[in-house]
């Protein structure tokens, strides 16, 4: 459930707090959610990643559908790689890329803080 | 462990955040250009989809309105001059920034600063041939002379200043991005730089060609087959014009000694081929409503952003309207309520080269007359990506800079030439257009051309009263005959240029008998003018071919205007292909497939349409037998000018026997028609391989006209294989990469009507659905309405924002 909850909440970092901010604002914004939320590494990773992915490959065929500009083609040609789909690829593997190590390194912090557990059974 | 873990994940992220923050190699920051917010996806908006109503432009004295016509053209209403050309600044960044930018790196020699080490050379080329120099001169002029045209300079630079101020990042053109840097400051002194810039391309010199030539050839020879005026020459001011002035004296020295040496150097790089103008007007008398019309079509090389950038600008004083120079004040080819005016290029040999005498290796004097003149050295430095700065000292004489010397090409010859050119000298060309906008009279138009010195032009006029006039304008030296046709003796005073035409005695001509005045890039006058004129790059086709057409018709219309714009008669095929055939004789009816191009050149009709297939059969069999006739020309080992297409066309016509053709290393004495039949076999074995690789070589398939991008490696936002016909030397001048730039039609009623294209769009963006939508209609040889606007006009109104 939090793992869901984390990827929404990623989703709305980029989409609300991006067009106003570099993307490396938003890998610590990120980065200190995941630890906030505590979730497990991999977890924190995919949820991350996931959610920067998604995000930018949303934001990406958002522009690219309203506007029916040929610009991602172009670029794609450009770049050498095949065509506008290819370039919003990359973009979602990027944004993952940077989102499920930043997720990865929050939930890493969090451990460090984490007192031993005091509930565990020890018989 | 975990903190080993936590480190761990840190750093990967770090140095990740990191790699795709920085360039690798060729390939800019990933992250930054994918980015959707920031990155290039942002710039697939259009204009009007990011169009506001109001935007904050400070220092204005009263609010600004910008109506956009469908076409994104702006029209801008100001209250007063000031306001005006701010908001041209504001509006002009908007739309070409990268553009405007990246001219004025080009032309102060500052691409090393955006690509790195690969442009060293050019910019070393750009910065010795002293256009930064020029514009600093031009700068100094208006501090010194004009603070109001400085004043509205800096208004303009203020608002693209202002413009970049405001810049998100999500809207930085994505050129910036792709070549990761970002804009710098406008200053009035880039607006100036942009105008030399003009001069840099549109003019040339054979200085060096010709003095070779002579040298091999000698002068009997070299006039023989390159005569200072055609036989047919149909000038630019009617040779019936009565020069009604006392000329100047200029005395041909006794014996000049010419330095002799053959040069085996390399030319400057010079005009590309092919960019030349047509512009014309028509009197009432032969129109159809008696109003004069006036036309103009600027040949330039065909790019994308395009050059030409349309506007209208309004104050309530005046109102002009057509084709702005990104980064120059003003409209530069247009029309306002009274008048409209339209340009082509005049060169008239403006740049010369003179030998220089050093006294020794340190270079700090010169020998001129009995004395030793000082030099001085201006350092260029060179900003290069990526790398320390390049240090450059270029050698300055009182003619110019020297432009080669031994730290630059010194592989060449170890001579030092330096460079003469009226682009040095301080002028003030952007008053003739801010002048010229407000103009409401022939005198006014003649006020405002006495201040513009470079590059040469042939402005054409008409107004509403009635007029139409003519005059070449630029500052043109005062030369003895054939004075700077060939590199010159430095240290000779009497090789001097011996002052400068006055701007009265420029050739014109107001309201001519025929009732009609014309140009297109021909010999400016008849030989009466009583000044020596001379040019290698003059054209001897188009002219004749528009004044034949404006001597037949009457009743003209716009839309003969149009047609005649779009004229694809290809008077040099016209002229020579019965020539050809006729030498041709009949070795070749045997070879059927020969026998099929034979009779496709026999009944063309000799218009270069699109669709036709001849135009390509008669340009590759033209082209392989000019090279062949003139090969030797390539042995001699020297740059040099081959004879032009005019010339070589009369000598196989009138004398196919001349001694010209024969090949000197064969046992017999060929002629004409040996070159004529060689030429033909080149041409049928290449029209077979194309056949074969391409099929159709209809004329447009196998022309492929261009428009390419400023960044020739940015392929993807040039515009290829455009459907349209024309070509060197025809009135539709559209090669490959060459064309009408700009295309306006323009009739002076009571009510002014107004046409104009040119191939790109408004909009500098590749995302944009602007940047290249006029394309298609510039190919097919229509226009879009550019009548004037008033500010309640709201027809076809895209957008509307208030700049305040």
């Amino acid at each position: 459930m939090r793992f869901i909850l984390f990827i929404l909440v990623v989703i709305g970092v980029v989409v609300f707090l991006n067009p106003f901010f570099p993307f490396w604002v938003i890998m610590i914004v990120i980065a200190l959610l995941s630890a906030l939320l505590g979730l497990s590494g991999i977890q924190g990773f995919l949820a991350g990643g996931l959610g920067y992915g998604l995000a930018w490959l949303g934001q990406a065929l958002f522009i690219s559908a309203t506007t029916g500009s040929d610009l991602p083609n172009r670029m794609a040609e450009l770049m050498g790689i095949g065509s506008g789909m290819t370039i919003a690829g990359l973009t979602a593997i990027v944004g993952f890329f940077l989102g499920s190590f930043s997720g990865l390194t929050g939930s890493l912090l969090r451990n460090l803080f984490r007192k031993k557990p005091d509930n565990l059974y020890r018989g | 462990m975990k903190y080993f873990g936590f480190f761990i994940a840190l750093a990967i992220t770090v140095a990740l955040a990191i790699a795709v923050s920085m360039p690798l190699g060729p390939v800019p920051p990933l992250a930054p250009l994918l980015d959707p917010n920031h990155g290039f996806w942002q710039n697939s908006y259009s204009e009007d989809e990011l169009a506001k109503d109001e935007l904050e432009l400070s220092n204005l004295t009263s609010p600004v309105t910008v109506v956009y016509d469908e076409n994104l053209i702006p029209h801008i209403f100001a209250e007063n001059e000031e306001d005006l050309y701010r908001a041209q600044g504001y509006v002009t960044a908007k739309h070409r920034l990268w553009q405007m930018e990246f001219q004025t790196m080009a032309a102060s020699g500052r691409i090393s600063e955006i690509v790195g080490p690969i442009a060293i050379e050019l910019d070393r080329m750009t910065r010795r041939k002293g256009l930064g120099y020029g514009a600093e001169l031009g700068l100094k002029y208006l501090q010194e002379n004009d603070p109001e045209i400085l004043k509205l300079a800096e208004a303009y630079a203020d608002g693209v200043n202002q413009y970049i101020d405001q810049l998100s990042p999500g809207q930085v053109p994505v050129e910036y991005k792709i070549l990761n840097y970002r804009p710098e400051k406008w200053t009035a002194y880039k607006s100036i730089l942009l105008l030399k810039y003009m001069s840099d391309m549109l003019v040339g010199d054979r200085d060096l060609e010709y003095s070779n030539l002579r040298k091999i050839l000698g002068q009997e020879m070299l006039d023989k087959l390159y005569p200072d005026f055609p036989v047919d020459n149909d000038p630019v001011i009617e040779s019936e014009h009565v020069w009604d002035f006392t000329p100047l004296s200029v005395i041909k020295p006794d014996s000049i000694p010419f330095p002799n040496d053959l040069l085996a150097i390399d030319p400057l790089p010079q005009p590309e081929e092919g960019t030349g103008s047509n512009n014309w007007a028509v009197s009432g008398s032969k129109t159809k409503s008696g109003n004069p019309i006036l036309a103009n079509d600027p040949h330039l090389s065909l790019n994308l952003p395009s050059l030409w950038y349309s506007m209208q600008l309004s104050t309530p004083n005046h109102s002009v309207k057509g084709a702005t120079l990104p980064g120059a004040l003003g409209v530069i080819s247009g029309f306002n309520e009274d008048i409209a005016w339209g340009v082509t290029n005049a060169t008239k040999d403006a740049r010369d080269w003179y030998k220089i005498t050093f006294q020794d290796k340190q270079r700090k004097t010169y020998k001129y007359g009995n004395e030793w003149r000082p030099t001085s050295f201006r350092i260029e430095e060179i900003k290069v990506k990526g790398e320390n700065p390049y240090l450059d000292t270029v050698v300055y004489t009182h003619y110019g800079p020297v432009v080669y010397d031994r730290t630059f090409k010194s592989e060449r010859q170890d001579v030092n030439f330096a460079l003469k050119w009226t682009v040095h000298e301080g002028s003030n060309e952007q008053r003739t257009f801010i002048m010229m906008n407000k103009s409401k009279n022939h005198e006014d138009y003649n006020k405002a051309l006495d201040n513009y010195s470079a590059p040469a032009q042939n402005f054409v006029f008409a107004s509403k009263s009635g007029d139409i006039a003519m005059r070449i304008q630029g500052k043109f030296p005062l030369k003895w005959k054939e004075q700077g046709k060939f590199f010159m003796d430095g240290a000779d005073p009497r090789f001097e240029w011996q002052g400068y035409i006055p701007n009265e005695q420029n050739a014109a001509t107001l309201n001519p008998e025929r009732g009609f005045v014309s140009s297109a890039n021909q010999h400016p006058v008849d030989p009466s003018y009583p000044y020596y004129v001379f040019d290698n790059s003059y054209e001897h086709y188009r002219n004749r071919r528009l004044n034949n057409r404006l001597r037949e018709l009457s009743d003209i219309t716009t839309d003969d205007m149009k047609l005649l714009q779009f004229d694809d008669y290809y008077l040099h095929a016209a002229e020579a292909l019965p020539v050809m055939i006729g030498l041709l004789g009949t070795s070749f009816d045997s070879d059927p497939e020969a026998k099929k191009y034979i009779d496709e050149l026999k009944s063309w009709d000799f218009f270069a349409d699109p669709n036709q297939k001849a135009p390509t059969l008669f340009y590759i069999w033209w082209d392989k037998t000019y090279d062949q006739i003139w090969k030797k020309w390539g042995e001699f080992g020297v740059p040099v000018v081959r004879p032009n297409n005019y010339q070589t066309v009369r000598l196989l016509e009138l004398t196919p026997q001349d001694p010209v053709f024969d090949i000197d290393k064969t046992d017999v004495v060929e002629t004409a028609s040996d070159h004529i039949n060689i030429g033909f076999q080149a041409m049928v074995k290449s029209m077979k391989e194309w056949e074969e690789k391409e099929g159709d070589y209809s004329w447009a398939n196998y022309k492929r006209t261009s428009v390419q991008h400023l960044v020739p490696q940015f392929a993807p936002f040039s515009v290829t294989n455009i459907y349209t016909g024309g070509g060197r030397g025809i009135l539709n001048a559209t090669s490959e990469r060459h064309g009408a730039s700009w295309r306006m039609v323009v009739e002076m009623g009571d009510e002014i009507t107004a046409f104009g294209v040119y191939p790109g769009g408004q909009s500098g963006n590749p995302g944009s659905k602007f940047y290249s939508n006029f394309i298609p209609i510039w190919a097919n040889g229509e226009y879009l309405n550019f009548n004037l606007r008033s500010k309640e006009d709201s027809e076809g109104v895209l957008f509307q924002t208030i700049l305040k």
